[in-house]
Parts: C-alpha cells; structure tokens; sequence
C-alpha cells in the first residue's frame, strides 16, 4: 500500500469500520503536520497524515496489514501539533490491537504472552530470580556505606512497592543497584515481590488492552495482599 | 435626518466607509478611533497589481480616509477610547482623547449621545508567537501583515536581518486558522489570495525569487483567482503539507521540515525568508464592548451574524466589517455600506 498508488473499489470504504474509535480522526483536514513533525516519517514511506485518512475511509484491511503502525514510535509529537486534536498515537495502538496475535511483528507478542503465563516477559522461574537477585543484593553489600545491605522480597506493610523491568533481572543488573543504593541513602521503607515483578506490559505496545489490564491487576494483588499503599513503577 | 447622530467605533475601512456613506444621507456621525490613525489595516495594505489592477482593495482605503476628512457632517476622534455607553433611548457616552498620553494634565474626557450604534472595531492578527516557527525570535519569519507594510513602503521585499532582498521564500499558510485547538475553526479568507498576490509581485519585480507555498488547501474565490492560481502553480513550488518546525542553520538561513506528498519523502529544505500568513481574530476588546452594547458575540468570538445572536441592528446596534468575522477589503466596504443603509433605515423608523 505504500509506494504505488492502487485503485481502490467504493465497495472498499467503509466508514463505519472504525467507529469505535474513540479518536476524532474524521476532522482531519489534511494539513499534514503530523507527517511534517513525525520523527519517523519517510520510513518505509511512512505518512501519518494518510495514514489517519485510511482510517477515516475505513480501509481496515490495509491499514490493519500495513507496516506503518509498527513504525511509530508513539512519541506523540503528532498529537501535540495537530490543529484538529486528533489522538493519533491511541488511533495507532488501536490499529495495532486489531493485528492477529500470531502476526504481531519482533518479540513483543512473545514477550507478552510468557509474560501472562509466567509472570514476566523472560519466563524466569521465582527461584532463579531470588537467587539473581540477593546476588546483586550481595555486591551491594560489599561496597563501603552499604555493609549489610539487603534487598527487602515480599515486605508486608512496606511503604513503597517497586517493580522490575526484566532486563534488569537479565543483562543490566548493575542498573538495579542505582535503584537501590537510592532506598538505602533515602531510608526508604520499600520491597519487591517474588512473584508478577514484571514492570513491563508490551500489551501497551500491541494494543491488547486486555493484557495490560491483567498485568496492572497482578501488581494491585500484590499491594492488597502486601498492604502497600505506595507503587513505583517505573517503566 | 439632520438632527440624528451616529456614533462609529473604529475607524478602519468599514468604519471609515459606514461614515462617509451616512455623511452622504446628511448624518451626523461621530467616529472613534483608538489608533492615532485612520484606515486601520487595510490602509498598511500594498497595491497587488502587476501588469493590471488586481482588485485588492488596497487603494480604497486611502480613497474613503479622504472622504471622511473635511467632511463637515463628520467628527473624527483618533487617539480615544470610548470609556463609558449607557442607552436611555438615545445612546450616551463619554470619550477619553488620547488615553495613552502619561503628559495630559487636562481633562480629556469628552461626552456626547447617538440615535445608534456601529461597532467597526475590525479584526486582529493571530500572534505566531505561539506556534513553533520562530516568529520574534528569527529575524526573517515574519507575517503577511508584516511584508504588506514592507511591500507597500519599499516595493519590494527585505530581510529583516540585513535589509537585503530575500533569494529564497517560503510562505507558511492557515497559520492560527482552521485551528480546533485555539478554537480558531475558521478559514481566515484573504490570506490566500493576499499572499499568492504578493508572492506574484515579488517575483515579477526580481524574478529571480525561489517562492515556496505549504498550503492546506488554496481557497480563493471570484472569476479571477483561477488564473491567479494557475499562474501560482507555474511560477511558485507547491507544497500540499504545513511545515513542523523551522530551525535556524549557522549560515542564519531557515530550515523547514516537511513531508513530501510526492516521494513520500521527510524533507528538509533552506529559506533565506519565511512568511506566515496568520489568522484573522477578533479583537482583544470585542467582548467587553459587544456586553457593553448589549450583543451577543457568536462562538468564533466575532459578532457578525450567528445562530444565537441575532444583532442585526437590533436596539440600534449595528457591525460593519471584520468585527463580525473575516472578510477582504471588497468586502469590508460592501458590508459597511449595507450596514450604512440598514442604520438610515432604523434611524428613518424613530422618526429621525
């Protein structure tokens, strides 16, 4: 759909397909600074303004099918200048939502899917994540000012509850300990759990609200049952 | 109806034109202005002709500021701001002279009554400022408003930065039109035409000019603009997309990007000089004093006619001009005129 220009049958617009869209995509006027601002735009030939007006033509196959959503980077620079106050990044994620799982591009839907299962996006089993990290607790403790640090796992009554962004329970663990060397300094009352830890929900990335609804809950549980009233989650 | 007054507020060319029509009826009329002149900004305008009149409009305001001066039926106050209206039949109000003056010692104030009303107060230019284009901040972007000032005193265009002719324009258009955002829904009218206009005057008094429009969509109107628009689309690079943002180059050059339609490209390209052509809006004052009269202004904030006002002369208030809403100067005049007509009428029905 992206370089040649193709004829394309009435019988093909649809202008009811998109309706539950909550994004007021139909009062675009084609002034194109969504596409003149994108960062991404001219990548594959992207085209952000087209790309609303197939939506506003109800071209759901081709936009649904196109590569064009992957390519955005949701940074919302588009929403910001847009004149008509058209939420283009939820129009995207949205297109994205509609995708079939199984063709889902790159390892987000992979990601996602050991993530509902497992609890993380790395299927890493619970022991192996409380060896990694009273590991990475351990070095910490090894550093002057920090003697007989310890991480805090399942804390009832804490203040703060933090989560974890996979990778660092994967290839970035030194960066943990900025986290935590901050708690120490702060005497901050805070813990992680042993379980649903995943700070990352790729389902925001695929437009499976669903998923993201799920693993919100999961850290919820996790405040309940731990009677936290303070979450950090930053991802 | 040699007893009757009228009081116009604003003295641009649809303030200008209601009071020399109803001088012509024998009328008295009053008209304020706060400027310190006459002719508001249709009289900052410049002559768009090339080879032939383009019918701007432009030198008419000159032609109607000299029908209102020497005009015994016509009392002109520049400089004023009219402090105080109160209607008891007839209206009656109080006028500060030069109001901006810290040196006046004596009382200024002036006072007097009208048998109806004509708010003239016209339009005012979107501040760009707001809008990512470097508008005060890069020397060389400035507003349509701005080069048809330095078009009408040089005849030709200038930087700003170094008083040299630009080799390279790019005119950015609908700049605070057609705006949700700013609630600014409308399309301002004249920029289209005012801007290829000047863009055609510019280039045919140094062809050698690169003029590049982002447009939206070119509304133009009358038999004469597709002629206007063809010869646009020869002489000038047309872009169907409104620019991100400009960033200056260290050669003091501005860049633009923007996306083209066809390479399906992002594009980054230098102009020695940006225009934008900004929106018409109403005035900062229009409200406070369309309360005062006792109108309703429409959602756009101007006070022409609307679903939920219905002024229309009602009680003796009337509009003539952009004060309700965008109009070029053509039509500027032909408003005022019919408004003209509508007060000689509302003034016939009093008995005046």
């Amino acid at each position: 759909m992206n370089q040649t220009e193709k004829t394309i049958g009435i019988g093909e617009l649809n202008h009811g397909r998109f309706k539950t869209l909550p994004f007021s995509h139909d009062f675009c006027i084609t002034c194109g600074l969504c596409s003149s601002s994108c960062p991404a735009s001219g990548i594959d030939g992207f085209d952000p303004r087209m790309l609303v007006r197939m939506v506003g033509l109800g071209l759901e196959d081709d936009v649904v099918n196109a590569r064009w959503p992957w390519i955005c980077t949701m940074c919302g620079k588009c929403e910001y200048v847009c004149p008509m106050d058209i939420r283009i990044p939820d129009l995207v994620r949205s297109i994205r939502g509609l995708r079939e799982k199984a063709k889902i591009p790159g390892i987000l839907q992979k990601g996602l899917e050991a993530a509902l299962k497992t609890g993380n996006n790395l299927a890493l089993p619970k022991e192996d994540f409380i060896y990694i990290v009273e590991d990475v607790a351990g070095e910490i403790a090894e550093e002057p000012g920090f003697e007989g640090f310890k991480v805090p796992i399942d804390k009832k009554g804490a203040n703060l509850l933090s989560t974890i962004h996979n990778k660092l329970v994967n290839t970035h663990t030194e960066d943990l300990k900025y986290w935590w060397k901050i708690f120490h300094a702060a005497k901050e009352d805070w813990t992680i759990t042993s379980e649903n830890w995943e700070g990352t929900s790729w389902g925001l990335f695929t437009g499976d609200d669903e998923a993201v609804k799920v693993m919100a809950g999961r850290i919820m549980e996790q405040m309940k049952r731990l009677e936290i009233k303070n979450l950090l989650w930053p991802e | 109806m040699d007893s009757s007054n009228v009081l116009v507020i604003g003295g641009g060319i649809a303030g200008l034109t209601t009071a020399h029509e109803l001088s012509k009826l024998g009328v008295k009329v009053e008209l304020v202005e706060k400027e310190p002149f006459l002719g508001g900004h249709a009289i900052q305008f410049t002559c768009k002709a090339i080879e032939s009149c383009a019918k701007c409009g432009a030198c008419m305001a000159e032609e109607k500021l000299n029908n209102v001066i020497h005009n015994e039926n016509i009392k002109i106050l520049t400089g004023a701001n009219l402090n105080r209206i109160s209607k008891n039949d007839r209206f009656h109000y109080n006028i500060q002279l030069n109001p901006d003056d810290k040196n006046q010692s004596k009382c200024t104030g002036y006072s007097s009554s009208a048998d109806a009303v004509i708010m003239a107060t016209g339009f005012e230019p979107f501040d760009p400022v707001k809008k990512p284009y470097g508008y005060r901040v890069f020397k060389n972007v400035i507003t349509n408003l701005d080069l048809e000032r330095m078009l009408k005193t040089n005849g030709i265009a200038l930087k700003p930065s170094d008083g040299m002719p630009p080799s390279k324009i790019a005119f950015i258009q609908c700049v605070g039109s057609r705006d949700s955002k700013l609630n600014h829904l409308w399309c301002s009218k004249i920029c289209c035409a005012s801007a290829l206009r000047m863009a055609h005057v510019i280039k045919s008094r140094k062809p050698e000019t690169s003029v590049t429009f982002f447009y939206i969509d070119i509304q133009g109107s009358g038999k004469d603009f597709e002629a206007l628009y063809q010869k646009a689309k020869e002489d000038f690079q047309m872009i169907r997309a409104i620019p991100g943002d400009i960033y200056k180059t260290e050669d003091d050059w501005l860049k633009i990007n923007y996306f083209d339609n066809l390479s399906k490209a992002s594009i980054e390209e230098v102009y020695d000089m940006v225009v934008l052509s900004v929106a018409m809006i109403p005035g900062s004052k229009t409200k406070e004093l369309a309360e005062i009269l006792g109108i309703i202004p429409c959602d756009t904030g101007f006070v022409g006619s609307c679903k939920n006002n219905g002024i229309a002369g009602s009680g003796g208030v009337f509009v003539a001009g952009t004060a309700g809403g965008p109009l070029s100067i053509a039509e500027s005049i032909t408003h005022a005129v019919k408004t003209a007509w509508d007060v000689a009428k509302y003034l016939k029905t009093r008995g005046r």
